[in-house]
């Protein structure tokens, strides 16, 4: 297992105990405050009043059985949700302290400093590897060759896919393995420069070799980005995430550091959960 | 606690078989233990080859018991309190294979001294076995009852064992000074004295990883109690 930041987990640690504001330890920077969180897809609610802060720079898994609200709860932190038909939502979720959903926020900008990975890798199919990398710049409006070009390295050197794709940067970015695709979504997704990565089940189409692959990406770049994964593969949100939160019938059962969660949770929930004694 | 049913049946058969194997582990090296402490007081050879026979049986149960440990490692990667009990049984095991050693050390020093007249200073082991036996059985029961306070109540057992035993090696050193022709006897009295001490400790530590399996917390070494 990936060794987590030891600062990064005392802090989690001291982050299950809420209460535990007069610490003298400096507050721990966080990405996003979720607070009282509900979602409505028409009369069905898939999270119930969820609240959640996450901490910068450091990776948070989200587990849970299937239908839990995982996927909408990460949807919710770039309003990915809002495309879905008659969705909707109450409560507040603060990026770096500022309302997501603010009248005045404009969801586009929103997704550009929130990127998103999918569970099956969507390049485009009519771009080449290169045009995939950059489509999310050209479209705002960014023209100048030279700084494409730089991005377009940059964002494939830190997916760790460069030195599999320099010499082939004109082929379809179809031509890739699903491994080498899922790794240029992730690269599309950081040549806009985000703030956040979320993830939804990134590995989950794919053999345990491009799985570790994405494991160490997303172990490397969490020094620059804060992360968020919804994973389904216990094993790899004990190997990869600082932070895990346990979600049940759109509910937040238990929250804190990995290590906590997958060695003496506090909720029975969470303990027949991750052993296999769920249901 | 007994927990639900694990989704996989074949993994709580697994589990049940390993915790069998210590349990069946722990009565073999309690077995061991008696008879080799009655092989001493009751100056019985048999006993003492009994005692020293049992061993191989408790070093198949350690081997055994680690390897269905990595293999339920290897199978279902268990988490929170199943990994903590395969955990602490891997341990258990070693600790209890260490106590079948020392078994057989007092069954070895027994048969040296039920060659010579009887010495009456054997007593003075008694209240020793009593105590490392105590112990023993305590932790073991923490661990296979998940009991938190009997374990947490094993280990300062301990420091009285310790006693007794520098209070015994005195009184044999002693011995060993006013009857030079005894000395080898004695000198065995004090190795059986400190395999007992050795039990104790193994007690300790068994008593030490029933407290992790059941409640997550680490109290080895003195430290102030801290959970994982």
């Amino acid at each position: 297992m990936a060794t987590p930041d030891p600062t990064v987990v005392e802090r989690a640690e001291q982050a299950t105990e809420p209460t535990s504001t007069s610490s003298s330890e400096p507050a721990a920077p966080l990405t996003f405050q979720v607070k009282n969180l509900s979602v409505w897809y028409g009369e069905k609610r898939a999270i119930d009043d969820i609240t959640l802060d996450i901490t910068s720079n450091a990776v948070t898994a989200i587990i849970g059985p299937s239908g839990c609200g995982k996927s909408t709860f990460i949807r919710c932190l770039n309003r990915m949700h809002e495309l879905v038909p008659k969705t909707r939502v109450d409560g507040t979720v603060l990026l770096q302290g500022e309302d997501l959903y603010s009248s005045d926020v404009d969801p586009a900008i929103v997704r550009r400093r929130v990127g998103m990975v999918f569970q099956k890798s969507n390049p485009f199919p009519t771009m080449t590897i290169g045009e995939n990398v950059v489509i999310g710049l050209r479209l705002n409006g960014v023209r100048n060759q030279e700084f494409l070009n730089e991005r377009l390295e940059k964002s494939l050197r830190m997916a760790a896919l460069w030195d599999e794709v320099k010499d082939d940067l004109h082929k379809p970015g179809t031509s890739l393995s699903g491994g080498q695709q899922q790794r240029l979504c992730i690269a599309r997704a950081l040549a806009v420069q985000p703030e956040v990565l979320l993830m939804d089940e990134p590995c989950s189409a794919l053999d345990p070799i491009a799985t570790a692959k994405i494991e160490e990406l997303i172990y490397e770049l969490k020094t620059q980005y804060t992360i968020v994964t919804v994973t389904h593969n216990m094993q790899q949100a004990g190997r990869i995430s600082d932070y895990t939160a346990f979600f049940y019938i759109g509910k937040l059962i238990e929250f804190g550091a990995t290590t906590k969660i997958f060695t003496n949770p506090s909720e029975r929930q969470t303990e027949d959960y991750i052993t296999g004694r769920f249901g | 606690m007994i927990a639900p049913r694990h989704i996989l049946g074949t993994f709580d058969e697994a589990l049940a078989s390993l915790r069998n194997n210590v349990l069946m582990m722990s009565s073999l090296t309690e077995r061991s233990l008696e008879r080799a402490m009655k092989g001493l007081f009751d100056r019985d050879d048999d006993l003492c080859a009994n005692a020293i026979a049992d061993d191989e049986e408790i070093d198949q149960l350690e081997i055994q018991i680690d390897r269905d440990g990595v293999a339920i490692l290897l199978r279902f990667q268990p988490v929170a309190s199943d990994l903590r009990r395969v955990v602490a049984a891997m341990k258990l095991s070693s600790n209890l294979e260490r106590m079948a050693d020392q078994a057989t050390t007092i069954a070895r020093r027994a048969r040296k001294l039920n060659q010579h007249p009887p010495l009456p200073e054997v007593e003075l082991i008694r209240p020793m076995y009593e105590q490392a036996m105590s112990m023993f059985k305590d932790s073991v029961d923490a661990f296979v009852r998940e009991d938190v306070d009997l374990g947490r109540a094993v280990v300062p057992r301990d420091e009285k064992l310790d006693e007794l035993n520098r209070s015994a090696s005195r009184k044999l050193i002693e011995r060993m000074a006013q009857d030079p022709e005894q000395l080898r006897g004695y000198l065995n009295l004090i190795f059986v004295g400190r395999c007992l001490e050795r039990v104790g400790d193994h007690a300790t530590n068994i008593a030490e990883e029933a407290v992790y399996a059941a409640a997550a917390e680490d109290i080895r070494h003195q430290t102030a109690a801290a959970t994982v």
